[in-house]
């Protein structure tokens, strides 16, 4: 993702790899899409659940990475959010509501939430405000066994909704699985041309300097606010689609717990990366099965070996993985076939697909871009 | 995103390399689709082998007694395979291949384990620790046919209503037949007495209450002061004060986490106020609740109590605590390594699902199901002498009665109680 | 009048729990700049050390020692072994490296001691004593005069030693300290060592309470680091009164608020933090300067 911050792609710096890269990104990315289309017809409910699953968490990481990654300010109540539309989709969906006006409310109850909270708290940095937010899932999950009229208290709801028309010849996972795809995908779409906007530019200059921030004319209060509500619209996005796949929830589904694992989740993947955040999903979901599969009396050692591992070499996350591939081979060759990626690494040891910039604005591009 | 050529890489190469993951650890479609198998038999079930599995919180605060619902059931089963095998209503004798997964007491890891766990094929999930979980679970068991049965909560929902959940029962009495059986012994008393309760706020703690209530409707039985309290509650001091000021005869004290349980004995003493105390059957162990908690000091400390303590030296010549003690020290004491009370009820099961087994005549789940729940007056291995199981009723756990006890400081076990 | 004193002495004595991690946090964010989540983890560590080491026998004090001991080593190899390889890179990569840590040090632990929390020896008699109709334990006055005196010699130790005042020139700016001839390295590994010790004096200080077991003291964590960034992060003396604030405001809000009750007890605290936190975003004793993650 190119930023203000780029002028230029990074690709077309070099032309005659970029045209090659570019054709295999598109294959690769053709490839990927593919197998998300078709994987579901032929696999078994179980990896259809996770697939789901996968797609549930991808959004609410990318609510996180909104307000963490793209601009800089630490959230530990992401699941507050996500239990927040799950409540308020399992009421619409106990009470008759359209599913259309479900997923509104999912959305939008938690963005004004989120805005409330902003709206005090956004003038606070750093911890502070992390601290301003960490206070949400602990004081949510006995708000939800208090209200119990509303979430069905401690017992949780079972929610058995969202089966496939008849018509479609679909099983009831594969049905899931695609509702909650097209969802993730529009999110997807929505967030990826927001960050490489004008309001993509704010957050990455907020991120950078408030300062600054304040000298380009960019208020960050507003930002942060701004940042903080989509962040909080898509974790209620999250929990209409947890609820469409998981058809239960209870408190433990916004405990503290979920949004620490999270915020781990999107350091893994790659913070301020789009593909990052589906990969940051991928290792949320994939990586307790795994340690289940070595030994399931073992969890917490297994996952914390793995997470610590992941992080040693793949500091800037798993999207930085064929960057560290591409720098190790050419190293090995002991040629300098990728010199642009070489430097750019050094140049930007925070910056891992080019989307965050980690060196400051040229200020005369930016100023341009904000008159 | 064709910009960045890297990143798009980086998705391509591990998202197969999760799908590959996925495959693997998963099946196709074809494959997992079809209840029956070729010869009429169901998943998870050959001529010499059945598969059963279970996810169960193996890390994080609900860990120790989620180890032991695990490591109990492995210990019965394992020593039964090593003892040659199960014997079948069918004639065939089967070994038990027991896969057990992790849940962190989270719905959705446990729904996501249920799903695993059937798409490896088992044939039964069995003996699941934990109210909200299992919940979870239910209505996919349901709707798959998938055996959901002696479940380590006592939850009324898994038992209350077995024709609607034909394919989910409950193990371990309810909450509220424990807080049942206080009430009528205090009934019993035919006196007034003054009752302070002091219970956790979820499922756990409300049933208990409504079970002592039931018992003491218009009776003599008050309750004068109740306060509630959060698993995640650093102390309960403050609770018990304000409990300690009514001053009442009698502390029903449902709190299921080992640590606040004993804070509860330490403080109430503390402050001068010295009732007779009431415990669930699963924080009342001696050695790591009443003898902390300081617990001689009270004039009576009652317990509902169904199994045999293998730690209790009153036990130490028992038949089956010794083959017990054997069984866990060779194949559960891996999977948790301090005793709960849930080591001991889940050991029970493997026994009740051994005797599911004897009674089974086809390999099905369907069979299955009618012989667990045609078992009456079956004397489970570590059972109290007097406590049976009773699968027969269709809202109630497989054991539905409880036997009230009494601590004894003295010899550091438990005596029977005659009254009030 | 005596009930009213008695809750305000029992969110005391809460209050002193959350009094000790909140410590630790505050000397590992002085000596390195950073919000270290796998602060319980190790405190849980070397406590584990001191229950083997009790259970072994040995006296409780004793074993306190050798559990500070274990702890300094411990924090000191943590820093030198991982974190150092990010503390020049992303702030959030470090603290979810902390995180990572504390999710190991809890597996470790719980590989060789179990989950189920198990009763710990306490260092003062578990007794209580009456003052005009008030109940206190020898404990938690205990709890409180070591907290008090460890809360001075933390002060002592960053106002007016050579080591706290270089420790803290490497959090606040390592780039010109170093310039400065200052050995970064070695500072920042003292102070994780330093506050992983203090954590095992926390650790053992509170688990005859809690009992001790791998997520003792993961709750806790949520309190101390509330009291920690209420109190400044900075600051020793703003932490220990903002955990006794935090202590006593839950109590007496679950005792008089029937609103409330003790199922949202919690909340009040943490509503009141958010309150102070927006109104006076430095923390009450904090230095006007900006928060760094």
């Amino acid at each position: 993702m190119a930023t203000a911050t780029r002028p230029a792609p990074a690709a077309t710096t070099t032309p005659p790899r970029s045209v090659v890269t570019r054709a295999a990104a598109a294959v690769a990315g053709l490839a990927v899409a593919v197998v998300l289309v078709v994987a579901p017809l032929v696999s078994s409910p179980y990896i259809n659940f996770q697939l789901a699953s996968i797609m549930v968490f991808a959004v609410a990481l990318l609510g996180l990475n909104v307000i963490m990654g793209y601009t800089g300010q630490v959230s530990l109540g992401q699941s507050a959010f996500l239990g927040l539309g799950a409540y308020i989709t399992a009421y619409g969906v106990l009470n008759d509501w359209p599913i259309a006006l479900s997923l509104l409310l999912s959305a939008v109850v938690p963005a004004a939430v989120g805005m409330l909270v902003a709206l005090a708290a956004a003038r606070l940095r750093g911890l502070a405000l992390a601290m301003i937010t960490l206070a949400l899932p602990i004081i949510g999950v006995p708000l939800a066994r208090r209200f119990d009229g509303f979430t069905g208290g401690s017992q949780g709801q079972v929610v058995s909704w969202l089966r496939a028309p008849e018509s479609l010849g679909l099983a009831n996972d594969q049905w899931r699985y695609y509702v909650v795809a097209v969802i993730a995908l529009v999110a997807f779409l929505l967030v990826r041309n927001l960050v490489r906007g004008r309001i993509g530019r704010s957050f990455a200059i907020v991120k950078e300097n408030e300062a600054v921030a304040l000298s380009m004319g960019v208020s960050p209060y507003r930002t942060k606010v701004l940042a903080f509500t989509i962040a909080s619209a898509l974790g209620g996005l999250s929990g209409f689609m947890y609820l469409a796949v998981v058809q239960y929830t209870s408190p433990e589904t916004l405990v503290f717990a979920t949004s620490i694992n999270l915020v781990a989740a999107m350091v893994i993947g790659g913070s301020a990366s789009i593909v990052g955040t589906a990969l940051g999903a991928l290792y949320y979901v994939l990586v307790p099965v795994l340690a289940g599969q070595v030994n399931s009396s073992r969890t917490a050692l297994i996952s914390g070996a793995v997470l610590l591992a992941v992080l040693f070499v793949l500091p800037a996350g798993l999207v930085s993985l064929p960057r560290r591939l591409a720098r190790r081979r050419s190293a090995r060759r002991g040629t300098r076939t990728a010199p642009h990626d070489t430097a750019d690494d050094a140049a930007t040891p925070t910056s891992t697909d080019g989307s965050a910039p980690a060196v400051p604005a040229p200020a005369a591009t930016t100023t341009d871009q904000h008159p | 995103m064709t910009s960045t050529p890297h990143t798009v890489r980086a998705g391509a190469l591990v998202a197969t390399a999760s799908i590959a993951v996925l495959l693997v650890s998963g099946c196709t479609r074809a494959e997992s689709s079809g209840g029956l198998g070729g010869d009429g038999s169901s998943p998870g079930i050959t001529d010499d082998s059945i598969s059963i599995g279970i996810s169960s919180p193996l890390s994080g605060p609900t860990a120790g007694p989620g180890s032991c619902t695990v490591a109990g059931l492995a210990a019965y089963i394992e020593a039964q395979n090593a003892d040659g095998g199960f014997e079948f209503g069918d004639g065939n004798t089967r070994q038990v291949e027991f896969t057990y997964l992790d849940d962190v007491y989270d719905p959705a890891r446990a729904v996501s384990n249920f799903r695993q766990l059937t798409d490896q094929g088992i044939f039964a999930y069995v003996g699941a620790l934990g109210t909200p979980t299992n919940a979870a679970v239910m209505p996919i068991a349901e709707e798959e046919e998938v055996p959901q049965v002696l479940l380590t909560t006592g939850a009324r929902t898994f038992s209350e209503d077995q024709e609607a959940h034909p394919w989910t029962t409950g193990f371990v009495p309810t909450y509220a037949t424990e807080g049942r059986a206080f009430g009528e012994l205090l009934v019993a008393a035919d006196r007034p007495i003054t009752v302070a309760t002091l219970a956790q706020n979820d499922d756990f703690g409300q049933s208990y209450l409504d079970g002592f209530t039931e018992a003491t409707e218009g009776s003599q039985v008050e309750v004068v002061a109740s306060a509630t309290y959060e698993p995640t509650d650093t102390t309960l001091d403050s609770q018990v004060t304000e409990l300690a000021a009514s001053n009442a005869d009698v502390l029903l004290s449902a709190v299921s986490v080992t640590p606040l349980q004993v804070g509860v004995l330490t403080k109430a003493q503390s402050l001068g106020w010295l009732p007779s105390i009431f415990l669930p059957s699963n924080t009342s162990t001696p050695g790591t609740i009443l003898q902390p908690g300081g617990a001689e000091a009270y004039p009576a400390v009652f317990t509902p109590s169904f199994s045999k303590n293998p730690n209790s030296p009153a036990f130490a010549e028992d038949e089956d605590v010794q083959a017990y003690n054997a069984a866990f020290e060779e194949y559960g004491s891996q999977i948790a390594t301090t005793y709960t009370p849930h080591c001991t009820w889940s050991y029970a099961e493997g026994a009740v699902l051994a005797e599911a087994f004897a009674g089974m005549e086809e390999p099905t789940r369907e069979s299955f199901m009618t012989a667990l729940r045609s078992i009456s007056d079956f004397q489970a291995p570590m059972l109290l002498d007097g406590i049976t199981v009773d699968t027969t009723s269709d809202d109630e756990a497989a054991i539905s009665t409880v036997e009230l006890v009494r601590y004894d400081a003295g010899t550091g076990g438990f005596a029977p109680v005659d009254g009030f | 009048m005596s009930y009213f004193v008695q809750v305000v002495v029992d969110g005391l004595s809460n209050g002193a729990i959350y009094a000790a991690l909140a410590l630790a946090i505050v000397l590992v964010h002085r000596a390195t700049g950073l919000v270290n989540f796998a602060q319980g983890g190790m405190a849980v560590a070397a406590t584990f050390v001191a229950f083997a080491l009790t259970r072994a026998g040995v006296p409780v004090l004793l074993a306190l020692l050798a559990a500070v001991v274990f702890g300094f080593v411990l924090g000191a190899l943590l820093e030198r072994g991982v974190m150092r390889h990010f503390e020049r890179g992303d702030p959030d990569t470090a603290v979810v490296a902390t995180i990572a840590l504390l999710v190991l040090l809890t597996g470790a632990s719980a590989f060789f001691f179990g989950y189920e929390p198990q009763p710990f020896p306490s260092l003062f008699p578990n007794r209580t004593f009456e003052v005009l109709g008030v109940f206190v334990s020898f404990r938690s006055i205990g709890t409180i005069l070591v907290l008090i005196a460890v809360m001075v010699g933390l002060q002592l130790l960053f106002r007016s030693t050579k080591l706290g005042l270089a420790m803290r020139a490497v959090a606040d700016n390592p780039e010109s300290s170093a310039l400065s001839a200052l050995p970064v390295s070695r500072l920042l590994m003292i102070g994780w060592g330093l506050a992983a010790g203090l954590g095992a004096v926390a650790g053992v200080l509170v688990a005859p309470q809690l009992f001790i077991s791998p997520g003792m003291l993961d709750f806790v964590l949520v309190y101390a680091l509330a009291a920690a960034i209420l109190g400044g992060l900075d600051s020793p003396v703003g932490a220990v009164v903002a955990a006794a604030f935090i202590g006593v405001a839950e109590n007496l809000a679950g005792a008089y608020l029937d609103v409330v009750g003790d199922d949202l007890k919690i909340a009040v605290p943490f509503v009141a933090v958010m309150v102070i936190l927006v109104v006076r975003p430095q923390g009450l004793f904090g230095r006007k300067t900006t928060v760094r993650v």
